[in-house]
């Protein structure tokens, strides 16, 4: 190689007769140049993507509240008047996680919120079309965003909501009551069955024979499942 | 030896070519409906102008965005202008996309050889509806908050992505103050700088493929012209 010239005319008539194959400088330099800026690339970019979409994947965490003495929640006989309680949903977000429950008092006694004679039966306000704030009214509850209706089970009678009201699980602690968590509901083969809370709109109950829903087929909910942790005994 | 101001910035830039050329240009028989487009560009630049403006005294927080939004209305010298225009230019902005597709769409501009010109057209239009949804929430009254949660709850019954949607949305499982200020930035800043480069690139192939003419009169630019 001592004899090789080093001007670039000349290189070409020395060059090995293998060039096609091998990588030149500007090939080399132009991977390179697009490699690093990958790197890079994904370096920022893949902490930035996790940073958008982590809340994604974060839950719903319900911490117990007090609503106040058991007094505030009296029975009126023959008639079905729930009273409305509010409370902050999330301590750390008072401004925005303002929640209102409606307290109805069944007359009886029992304390234990999934005994069929339970004392109370506490909906949540949120509509299951799409989470206006439920009314009460004599017959149930209303909807003033579009219309939804539901009896005083909390069950769609007319409307858009694709289920029931949420409800609440409760206790009564030294004469207070005080909420313990919730739960979206919805009937299955008739009966009253509790599920982890969902959000409005979407359906707690796999689409499916028996349970007819729409026309979409189960695959397109595959988050929609009857694995659900701990589910207390139906109603 | 003297020169015009336009001489100086020509042999140093070469931009008054440049904008003669974008400015300048043969084009058939047009009518008022081919001013829609302008017009749209000239409510985005109204919409950016007025949105920068509001945006150094707007507050997005739960606790301040509402108090700042009736500062700006009742209390600033002209608040109540700069928020006018950027919330009736919001509902121009819409209404001005709609006819001007409509135009597009009636002439058969999005044929060939525009076929490119309609899809960046139609990011932009999706953009423009995001504009729409993210800004309502900023006004932070009880109309803007049910009416997000209504939408954010409509994203959430999407096929299979639509619970990702919405708590992406929300920047959580639930409407937090991360969420006004998640709404803020896509407003002012994701979301715009996305329609900027779009009408960008849709303005380039209008120049580029140059103005549709009648559909169906192909001789009709010599013949008027």
């Amino acid at each position: 190689m001592a004899d090789s010239p080093a001007g670039s005319h000349a290189h070409a008539h020395t060059a090995p007769h293998d060039i096609d194959s091998a990588v030149t400088r500007s090939q080399f330099l132009t991977l390179s140049t697009v490699g690093l800026g990958a790197m890079i690339g994904a370096v920022i970019g893949v902490p930035a993507t996790a940073y958008v979409l982590a809340p994604v994947f974060d839950e719903v965490k319900f911490e117990p509240v007090n609503i106040g003495p058991i007094s505030k929640f009296a029975a009126t006989a023959g008639q079905f008047k729930p009273i409305p309680a509010t409370f902050v949903e999330d301590q750390s977000l008072p401004e925005t996680s303002a929640a209102l429950a409606w307290v109805h008092n069944t007359g009886k006694q029992n304390t234990d919120w999934l005994a069929s004679d339970a004392m109370f039966v506490v909906f949540s306000n949120r509509c299951m079309h799409l989470g206006c704030p439920v009314a009460a009214t004599s017959l149930g509850f209303a909807c003033p965003c579009h219309g939804g209706q539901y009896d005083t089970d909390g069950k769609r009678t007319a409307g858009p909501p694709i289920r029931p009201l949420d409800r609440y699980e409760w206790k009564v602690d030294n004469d207070s009551l005080v909420l313990t968590n919730r739960w979206s509901v919805d009937f299955v083969d008739g009966k009253l069955t509790y599920f982890p809370v969902k959000m409005p709109g979407q359906p707690v109950v796999v689409p499916g024979p028996g349970v007819v829903q729409d026309n979409v087929p189960d695959v397109l909910y595959p988050n929609v499942t009857y694995e659900h942790g701990p589910v207390p005994k139906a109603q | 030896m003297v020169i015009g101001a336009e001489d100086w910035v020509e042999y140093r830039t070469g931009f008054p070519t440049l904008v003669r050329s974008f400015l300048f240009r043969k084009v058939p028989p047009t009518g008022w409906f081919h001013t829609l487009g302008s017009s749209l560009l000239t409510v985005f630049i109204l919409q950016a102008t007025t949105g920068m403006l509001l945006a150094m005294t707007y507050d997005p927080s739960p606790s301040g965005a509402y108090e700042s939004i009736r500062y700006i209305t009742d209390v600033q010298t002209l608040g109540w202008l700069m928020r006018g225009m950027h919330k009736w230019g919001a509902s121009m902005m819409v209404i001005l996309l709609f006819l001007h597709m409509g135009r597009t769409f009636f002439y058969g501009a999005y044929k060939y050889p525009r076929e490119m010109t309609w899809l960046t057209g139609a990011i932009i239009f999706l953009s423009v509806m995001g504009m729409g949804l993210t800004g309502y929430l900023l006004v932070w009254d009880q109309r803007a908050y049910w009416a997000s949660v209504v939408a954010v709850n409509i994203n959430g019954t999407a096929p299979v992505l639509g619970p990702f949607i919405s708590k992406f949305l929300l920047s959580g499982p639930i409407f937090g103050a991360q969420t006004i200020s998640r709404f803020y930035a896509l407003h002012m800043l994701l979301i715009p700088g996305l329609i900027g480069a779009m009408i960008f690139v849709h303005m380039w192939l209008v120049v580029r493929l140059g103005v549709t003419p009648w559909p169906g009169r192909p001789a009709a630019a010599e013949d008027d012209a």
